[in-house]
């Protein structure tokens, strides 16, 4: 085996035989899977009961049961109805809202005469309830008004108006790609995802690069092995070989997350059934979107159809190509870093100028979701020290160019070979160098040095 | 004679910092040669210059009679003054890797550094991790990682600096013990003793110059100042008048009442016509010359060389 081939090889092999590898490997999934599953569990079990006191002195939404009986009723029996998380009370006096505490309510909704008018009305509370909660009691609230509207000022039939009334949604499709529905937005998510996905392989593995550049030198173990092989090699076996294991994790984690959401999505069908008789129930949120609504939308082959309209065998080539040209530019600059401090601690004042792309990146590419047309996204999606992240959401989306990509690949690998030129540079000199505070003179010293 | 390293016109800079001038030295074939010098010299870039681990600016070296090229990496071994391993990994698997890196294959490092570390009774540290070694356990380690692909020029950077004197014991004899078999050592240290015991040439650097050359005895040679110790019993005021013009005497000191003085004698002169003229009136108990010890010309040169260019 070649020398470079043995550095690799060492370099792989003492990672993934460690216990922190095995064990982030194997937790990964499952806790990314606990995530996620945990959040949809927790927004279908929302179990804390909310007693909501309606207090309506002009009568808005509420009426006597009959002429003898006093008690206050929904003035429409659709809305209103109690269910496990909400219980509702009427008073038709105003109350003060301080007299909530310790009494047997917890919300108080006070409608006014304007009301009627503006939909406004105060929510007392002494817990903030949740997204889902204010969604039941908005709907019910809004029904109900609007009934109280329709029927009693304009006098047409509640049935009616409601086949008159009509929510409208765009279809979106661009005119490059007649005959299909656009889905940019859900595209982008899908995008932004696998730009996640970079970012954090280039950050964990980039940093590890630099732990082990800096052991090495610390160590003192460097001047043995630069003896026996180039500097060059010693830092590009190392940002292979830790590639290669970052490669590997990404890779037990696609095949262990395809089984958990297999089992999960196995789970969560049977469980759903009962989400959706809680949806039915009316605790719908009013403006969509939130995450049970979500998981039952995916539940929908219609719905996620759109999915396909990604090109994914461009998709999952871009991603390798990104993923590794944007690793192997950022591991050579980590690598560099490793090389010219003494200490972990020294190597916050370069650490800077290295994230700060990545970051502003990471940032682009989520604006992206609800810009997606924006020029800056353009730009970074080309500029070669952003590109590697920005550039997934712009695949998603479509309507990326020929030679956008084009461009986007031959510019990142301009970069990456430019940067691992230079990260070389500064670690061949680095390494061997010790005890003194380095600046970013002194690195630029290092570029111009001859061997 | 033979040279295992001949470098010629040597000159490496850091920026403005001159680190090596001119830089000649010679390395006899089989022998053991002392790198001498202050510390920032330039020992440490020479040497690094023989390792392949930066270049000179200009100059030329020869390795066994051909230019230095990159495959020469495995017939070098190196021990660095700033050394270590490998922390996490298991000693015999950090040493077959090392081994690797200078061109070994897996199978006859294996068989090599059972043998190694047979002979240093260290067999039981195979399968431990490094960090778990004391300095000195892994000092031996560095030691037999440096020599066992049997390189022909062996470059030892303060091999001594750590040991305890048993374990420097076994270094000196390994050191002997390989140079007799044919290698050829380079030996930077600051050990006056372990020069004088081992070496058989020697070249001093300061200040990016070779100052000083030779083999030890010829270096020895002229540092020698004809200067002779006496011992004897009797007056100094005798003894003195006694010397008359032709001796010089340099110091003196009374202990239980023997004289111990050094006197030094003019060129033309021998120590007989020293002792001519001193034996009638003293009773001389031991004559001796006075011998430069490497210490006394290590320090002698390098200061008289930094007052000169002062």
């Amino acid at each position: 085996m070649s020398k470079i081939g043995l550095i690799i090889k060492r370099e792989y092999t003492t990672r993934i035989r460690k216990k922190s590898f095995i064990v982030m490997t194997i937790l990964g999934p499952l806790l990314f899977a606990g995530l996620l599953f945990g959040t949809i569990w927790i927004t279908l079990n929302d179990q804390e009961t909310y007693t909501v006191l309606i207090s309506d002195p002009y009568g808005l939404v509420t009426e006597y049961r009959g002429e003898q009986d006093s008690t206050l009723v929904p003035r429409f029996p659709d809305q209103f109805k109690d269910n496990e998380n909400v219980i509702y009370g009427f008073t038709e006096k105003t109350q003060k809202p301080e007299e909530l505490k310790d009494g047997f309510y917890n919300i108080m909704i006070e409608l006014d005469e304007i009301t009627i008018n503006d939909g406004k009305c105060n929510m007392y509370f002494d817990n903030f309830p949740s997204e889902n909660i204010q969604g039941k009691l908005k709907n019910d609230l809004q029904e109900s008004l609007e009934r109280f509207r329709v029927v009693d000022s304009l006098k047409i039939d509640y049935e009616k108006y409601k086949r008159a009334k009509l929510d409208v949604s765009f279809a979106e499709i661009n005119i490059n790609k007649l005959g299909e529905e656009d889905h940019t937005k859900e595209r982008a998510v899908i995008g932004f995802v696998f730009a996640i996905l970079i970012y954090m392989f280039i950050f964990m593995y980039g940093v590890q690069v630099m732990r082990g550049v800096l052991e090495e030198k610390t160590s003192r173990i460097v001047e043995v092995m630069v003896s026996s092989v180039r500097p060059f090699q010693l830092m590009m076996g190392k940002v292979v070989g830790i590639g290669l294991v970052g490669l590997t994790q990404f890779l037990i984690w696609v095949i262990l997350s395809a089984v958990l959401a297999t089992f999960g999505l196995n789970y969560f069908e049977s469980h759903l059934v009962n989400g959706a008789a809680v949806l039915e129930n009316g605790a719908v949120v009013a403006n969509g979107m939130n995450q049970a609504a979500m998981a039952q939308s995916l539940m929908n082959n219609e719905a996620i159809n759109w999915i396909f309209l990604i090109n994914w065998p461009l998709m999952v080539g871009m991603f390798i190509f990104f993923f590794i040209g944007g690793f192997l530019l950022y591991a050579s600059l980590f690598a560099a870093i490793g090389a010219a401090v003494d200490s972990d601690s020294d190597t916050q004042q370069f650490m800077l100028p290295v994230t700060l792309p990545l970051v502003f990146s990471y940032i682009v590419s989520a604006m992206l979701i609800t810009n997606p047309e924006s020029p800056i996204g353009n730009f970074f999606s080309i500029f070669p020290l952003t590109s590697p992240i920005t550039i997934m959401v712009k695949t998603a989306i479509g309507n990326i160019s020929v030679w956008h990509l084009i461009s986007a690949m031959a510019a990142l690998i301009v970069a990456f070979l430019f940067f691992i030129w230079l990260g070389a540079k500064i670690y061949r000199v680095g390494i061997l160098s010790y005890g003194k505070k380095v600046s970013y003179k002194d690195l630029w010293k290092w570029i111009r040095q001859k061997n | 004679m033979k040279y295992a390293i001949q470098a010629e016109g040597i000159n490496k800079s850091y920026g403005k910092y001159q680190a090596l001038t001119n830089v000649s030295i010679d390395i006899p074939e089989g022998k053991i040669f002392g790198l001498l010098g202050p510390n920032g010299a330039g020992k440490t870039t020479f040497i690094r210059i023989l390792n392949q681990i930066i270049e000179p600016d200009n100059g030329l070296i020869k390795f066994y009679g051909s230019p230095l090229q990159r495959s020469h990496v495995e017939n070098i071994g190196y021990l660095p003054e700033e050394r270590g391993l490998y922390k996490k990994m298991k000693v015999g698997e950090q040493c077959v890797y090392l081994a690797q890196m200078k061109g070994m294959k897996e199978k006859d490092a294996l068989t090599e550094l059972k043998m190694w570390f047979e002979k240093f009774e260290i067999q039981e540290w195979w399968d431990k991790k490094v960090e778990d070694l004391s300095k000195g356990m892994a000092q031996k380690i560095q030691f037999i990682t440096t020599v066992v692909h049997k390189p022909k020029l062996l470059i030892l950077d303060e091999p001594f600096s750590g040991f305890d004197p048993i374990n420097a014991e076994l270094i000196h004899n390994e050191m002997l013990r390989l140079r007799d078999e044919g290698t050829t050592i380079v030996l930077s240290t600051h050990d006056m003793g372990s020069v004088e015991s081992l070496c058989d040439n020697i070249a001093l650097i300061n200040r990016s110059q070779v100052i000083l050359s030779g083999s030890v005895a010829e270096v020895r040679d002229s540092f020698r100042t004809k200067t002779y110790t006496l011992k004897f019993e009797g007056t100094l005021l005798e003894f003195t008048i006694a010397l008359g013009a032709r001796f010089e005497l340099m110091s003196n000191e009374l202990n239980n009442g023997i004289h111990t003085v050094s006197v030094r004698i003019r060129s033309e002169f021998k120590l007989n016509d020293l002792l001519k003229q001193v034996i009638p009136v003293v009773d001389i108990l031991s004559a001796e010359e006075k011998v430069p010890s490497m210490h006394d010309i290590f320090v002698q040169s390098v200061l008289s060389f930094n007052e000169a260019q002062a």
